[in-house]
């Protein structure tokens, strides 16, 4: 597919949800290629509902959104790799390997009526080497640790050769030290790769370290623009206050 | 002794030859469709569209027309009214077949109560019956396994990213709106290929029992989708001879079969976990 940039362009975008809770509202923001943003704010700040709104699984109220140079976002999904919030098996009896819910992410490349192929295999194979989980291609999903679940979600994202990553939360619920062998793929996976990516995150001290751009939400949005420009000290202070003003004055309309 | 040759000279019998045919082409088809519908989580929905069966084909009785296609016709549409109603956010899953459920059955014993006279075996209906299969009835669901099969394969790995989790299948650009229409259809088909042998009241169990048992002894998908069959031929085959052997309607004694699977397997994994855990603190 042709070079675009920027590859996503959102453009005065607000969410309100079915049940009149406004979950975002005035976003602008430009992705270009190669970019690695931290997308932070506090919990229930619209950070999911962003990305979410991106892969269009949610509608926004008003404003666009542009993938890849397109309002018809479900054309280019397959260009994308997404990685949910908790993402791990749903129950510990769900009866998928890690190699077959790796697969699974080589579904839109292989074609209606078409199975998986020699290449889907391959890429599978390569996945299980580069994330260092090549042992448990035949455990059962629902028995990996937090850590491993998290490494075989991200491979399952990244093996249908995203150009644009989004990862929500993916670091909640995992140790220290997978935690940080987890950034160094992320980041090697951006600069070997090439490959754009938005991941969303509560862990400020150490996101800021690896992005090149901080996007800051707390339902509309505080800042936006290079990492050297951020200053955690100003801005997160900014969010949280501005927040509690919000919430004191809807309880005295 | 005389029990071998009396079940011997059954087997020979032509009714219950056909009996065992369709039971065969039921346990392949609904066990491999149940495979999708537990793991989507919408094992009551084999009971639901059994009832909405119930009523149609009371209603083809009362119109005096063939009862099966009434029955397919409204299971069909009830199929695509509960996904409808499951998709809505503003009515709860399980309460949506419910309501189908109690419509159904209200709606078909009315029916079945001013159409009397008819000569309508309420027991058979319910509960399944070896004697109901006509070797139309065979042609029609091999047939219509054949195609039901057929759907599957050609959908089968946006059906399984559907079944494994909706949201990321939605992210992978796949419409998931389709197929949880097409789960409840198909689920819909068999239900109508199933009644004669396994009733409307039974049905549901071979829409989840075999899926559920292989699900318990498989490390992978692929085991599942090998294992979910054989089960199901086991559980069919088996309760089929109960059913002759002591002269009781076959749903039940098929039903039992599956649930006496399941519990055997259960309890085989808790006496292999025990085992496993006694070794572990033996070695410490």
């Amino acid at each position: 597919m042709e070079q675009v940039n920027p590859i996503v362009e959102i453009r005065d975008l607000s969410v309100r949800y079915p049940n009149g809770v406004l979950a975002l509202e005035d976003i602008n923001v430009d992705v270009n290629e190669r970019d690695l943003i931290a997308l932070i704010g506090p919990n229930g700040a619209g950070k999911s509902t962003l990305l979410k709104v991106i892969l269009g699984l949610i509608k926004p109220t008003s404003g666009s959104v542009k993938l890849f140079g397109t309002q018809e976002l479900s054309k280019n999904l397959k260009y994308v790799g997404y990685v949910p919030q908790s993402a791990q098996a749903r129950d510990s009896n769900m009866p998928f390997s890690v190699y077959e819910t790796i697969m699974l992410g080589r579904t839109p490349h292989a074609g209606l009526f078409h199975g998986f192929g020699a290449q889907d295999k391959q890429k599978v194979e390569e996945m299980l080497k580069l994330f260092g989980i090549y042992d448990l291609k035949d455990r059962k999903i629902g028995q990996l640790s937090g850590g491993q679940s998290q490494r075989v979600f991200l491979a399952k994202a990244v093996v249908g050769e995203p150009r644009l990553l989004l990862l929500d939360e993916p670091t909640s619920g995992v140790d220290t030290t997978s935690k940080s062998e987890f950034y160094n793929v992320i980041e090697r996976l951006n600069k070997e790769r090439g490959i754009t990516v938005i991941i969303s995150s509560h862990d400020i001290g150490v996101i800021t370290k690896i992005v090149n751009r901080v996007l800051c939400i707390n339902r509309t949005q505080f800042f936006c623009g290079e990492n050297t420009d951020f200053s955690a000290s100003i801005e997160i202070p900014k969010m949280y206050n501005h927040a509690v003003e919000l919430m004191k004055h809807d309880d005295h309309p | 002794m005389m029990i071998t040759l009396d079940l011997l000279s059954l087997l020979q019998a032509g009714f219950i030859q056909r009996a065992f045919m369709i039971s065969i082409i039921i346990a392949v088809l609904s066990s491999v469709l149940s495979i999708f519908i537990v793991l989507k989580k919408m094992s009551l929905i084999g009971d639901g569209l059994a009832h909405t069966a119930f009523g149609g084909l009371a209603l083809g009785y009362y119109l005096n027309i063939n009862a099966l296609w009434t029955a397919a016709v409204t299971v069909i549409l009830s199929s695509l009214g509960i996904t409808k109603a499951m998709r809505s956010t503003k009515v709860a899953g399980d309460a949506a077949i419910a309501v189908f459920m109690q419509l159904g059955l209200a709606g078909g014993i009315v029916l079945i109560s001013v159409s009397r006279g008819f000569g309508i075996n309420l027991e058979s209906l319910l509960f399944g019956s070896v004697l109901l299969v006509n070797f139309d009835q065979i042609i029609a669901a091999l047939i219509t396994s054949a195609i039901t099969l057929g759907i599957i394969f050609l959908f089968f790995k946006e059906m399984v990213y559907v079944i494994f989790d909706e949201t990321q299948a939605r992210a992978a650009g796949i419409k998931t709106w389709f197929f949880d229409y097409l789960i409840s259809v198909l689920a819909g088909i068999v239900v109508i290929v199933a009644i004669p042998i396994m009733g409307v009241l039974l049905i549901s169990a071979l829409l989840v029992l075999p899926a559920l048992t292989s699900i318990q002894l498989s490390k992978s998908f692929r085991q599942t989708v090998i294992l979910s069959p054989i089960i199901g031929l086991i559980t069919v085959i088996s309760g089929m001879f109960m059913s002759i052997i002591i002269d009781a309607a076959p749903g039940g004694t098929i039903v039992l079969a599956g649930l006496a699977i399941l519990g055997t397997v259960f309890l085989l994994k808790r006496i292999q976990s025990f085992f496993e855990k006694s070794r572990k603190t033996s070695v410490n």
